[in-house]
């Protein structure tokens, strides 16, 4: 297993303003590596400290062990990239930038760039100016991974896609590690991520809160219980049993996220007389949503 | 080396070139054809007799009937360098701050290419956009031959060299601003405001004595503002705006290697 990427207390600051704060991770080969956090919480800046685009305040970060600012020709050439805010030049087409990309990367077989063009449907000839979001976004998915990269970095990949095309992306993304690639998937949705990342990380106000294999998250992640009453009933009997956090109270309505043993929580609900209930597995969602309001909920030290 | 990004960027700005291009060689054959009605007008001389700053604000010094005297004043000592001027300083302050603060940027700087060359490139394409320019109002004036306007044809190409390395180092101000701050209003207002102090310095020092040694600090008197027309373009003139561009180049690569980009 090689080390592909490593960061070790990257930190980056803008001024005043924290951008993210010793950050620590490493990815592997072959792996997709989920990276998650809500908007604003660092994603985009970690990723231009992967990139060499941008330079880190204090710590480190090596990608194929080399520094990606001093670096940049050689990293460039091993990686592909699509930036969460993908911009092209509103007057040239997609055709002048697949065009250029591949020149400049010396790359004379095409055949490659043909199948994904024809496998996201995508239009080269009009001015980007006139594409819409998903059409923009096609191309900066050919850009990013048009020279069969070991590494690809993506941020936000399947912003603007329609749900085929977001399947055909996920499976692009399977296909590209079948052959030896890295992925490093950013984005803020949770589902996309768990259903392809073998790992994943989660970034929250610049820092990282957790890193842990998609399945050890799932494990830890809460059931979810809600609960119908006749009447309107005060949610505080559930706040106060351990492991119990209620995620919602409306009224007559009780939605709980349930960490420990269900007993105690049935047993209070008894007392109320629920006219239903409904429990759901293990939800992932629930975990992130539990990171990303609140750090200090549940945070695990050893799976930093 | 490649010229890709240099083409790309050419490609982006062809329109807005040809434009001002067309209209810098409309303007230059009206100037040239009309010298045979003002040749022999000698109130147009006392315009800039006894040193007149009036005049000499809007870059016109001596003789204003002579054919050096013509162009000067109304070519290459204020309206080509002003429109040189908005070619190579807005280019230099999009193609590094402007594009990088539009995202499209990164387009190229991902890819296997050092910032190094981006910075020589963007150059490249800043230089060929100059000299366009200089060559066809050139052109246009070697057209004025046919219409009394007579100087040796060597003055007038070390002139257009001139005036079009005053527009590369401009520009290369511009983008050496620009990759320093990463900010395209810093790039333009910055040599926005030391294109202006150079000009007013070259275009009043013959006629204000303490301005007069600051001249050799002004890039416009070492282009235009000497006469160059009919004196020629010294080499000292060629090695100062030479080792301008060749300095502010280095700054400019020095200081987007320190850049953060979007």
């Amino acid at each position: 297993m090689t080390v592909v990427v490593s960061a070790e207390k990257l930190t980056k600051t803008f001024g005043s303003h924290r951008g993210i704060v010793g950050v620590d991770f490493m990815v592997t080969d072959g792996e997709i590596f989920g990276f998650l956090g809500p908007n604003g919480a660092g994603k985009s800046t970690t990723i231009r400290l992967l990139t060499g685009l941008s330079h880190p305040t204090s710590g480190a970060v090596t990608v194929f062990g080399l520094d990606p600012v001093p670096a940049a020709v050689d990293v460039h050439r091993r990686i592909g990239y699509l930036p969460g805010e993908l911009a092209l030049h509103p007057r040239l087409s997609g055709r002048h930038h697949v065009d250029f990309a591949a020149k400049v990367r010396g790359m004379r077989d095409r055949t490659f760039i043909d199948e994904l063009v024809a496998r996201f449907q995508v239009d080269l000839e009009r001015p980007t100016r006139t594409l819409s979001k998903g059409n923009r976004q096609k191309i900066g998915i050919v850009l990013a991974v048009m020279h069969r990269p070991e590494l690809v970095i993506l941020d936000e990949p399947t912003s603007g896609l329609d749900p085929l095309m977001q399947d055909e992306f996920e499976r692009l993304m399977r296909e590209l590690v079948s052959t030896g690639a890295t992925i490093f998937l950013s984005s803020h949705e949770l589902d996309e991520v768990q259903r392809v990342a073998t790992r994943v990380a989660i970034i929250r106000d610049g820092h990282l809160v957790v890193t842990d294999t998609v399945e050890a998250l799932r494990r830890r992640a809460p059931r979810t219980i809600e609960f119908s009453f006749p009447r309107t009933v005060d949610p505080k009997p559930f706040a106060s049993i351990e492991g119990v956090q209620v995620v919602a109270a409306n009224g007559t309505r009780i939605t709980l996220a349930l960490r420990g043993a269900v007993a105690p929580v049935l047993r209070v609900a008894a007392e109320l007389g629920p006219l239903d209930m409904v429990a759901r597995p293990a939800d992932l969602d629930e975990l992130f949503r539990t990171y990303y309001r609140d750090q200090s909920a549940d945070e695990p030290d050893d799976a930093r | 080396m490649r010229a890709d990004i240099a083409v790309i960027d050419l490609r982006l700005r062809r329109r807005a070139l040809l434009s001002y291009v067309v209209g810098m060689v409309l303007y230059a054959l009206v100037i040239v054809v009309l010298y045979p009605q003002f040749k022999g007008d000698t109130s147009l001389d006392q315009l800039t007799k006894n040193g007149s700053t009036l005049a000499a604000l809007v870059g016109a010094t001596g003789s204003l009937t002579s054919p050096s005297g013509w162009l000067d004043a109304n070519i290459y000592e204020n309206f080509l360098p002003l429109i040189m001027l908005l070619i190579t300083v807005g280019y230099g302050a999009s193609c590094i701050a402007g594009q990088d603060e539009d995202g499209t940027l990164s387009l190229a700087t991902i890819l296997p290419i050092s910032r190094r060359a981006v910075v020589l490139q963007k150059a490249g394409a800043l230089t060929v956009q100059a000299l366009l320019l200089a060559i066809a109002t050139m052109g246009c004036i070697l057209i004025g031959r046919q219409f009394d306007l007579s100087f040796p044809i060597t003055h007038l190409a070390g002139l257009s060299l001139g005036v079009a390395l005053l527009g590369v180092d401009f520009g290369l101000c511009a983008v050496a601003v620009g990759s320093i701050t990463g900010s395209r209003g810093a790039a333009l207002g910055v040599t926005a405001a030391l294109a202006a102090t150079s000009y007013l310095v070259s275009s009043l020092a013959p006629v204000i004595g303490w301005i007069r040694p600051a001249r050799y600090a002004s890039l416009f008197y070492w282009s235009v503002g000497n006469q160059q027309l009919a004196n020629g373009l010294s080499l000292a003139s060629v090695g100062v705006l030479s080792v301008v561009g060749a300095f502010l180049t280095l700054t400019a690569v020095a200081g987007f290697r320190r850049l953060d980009l979007r």
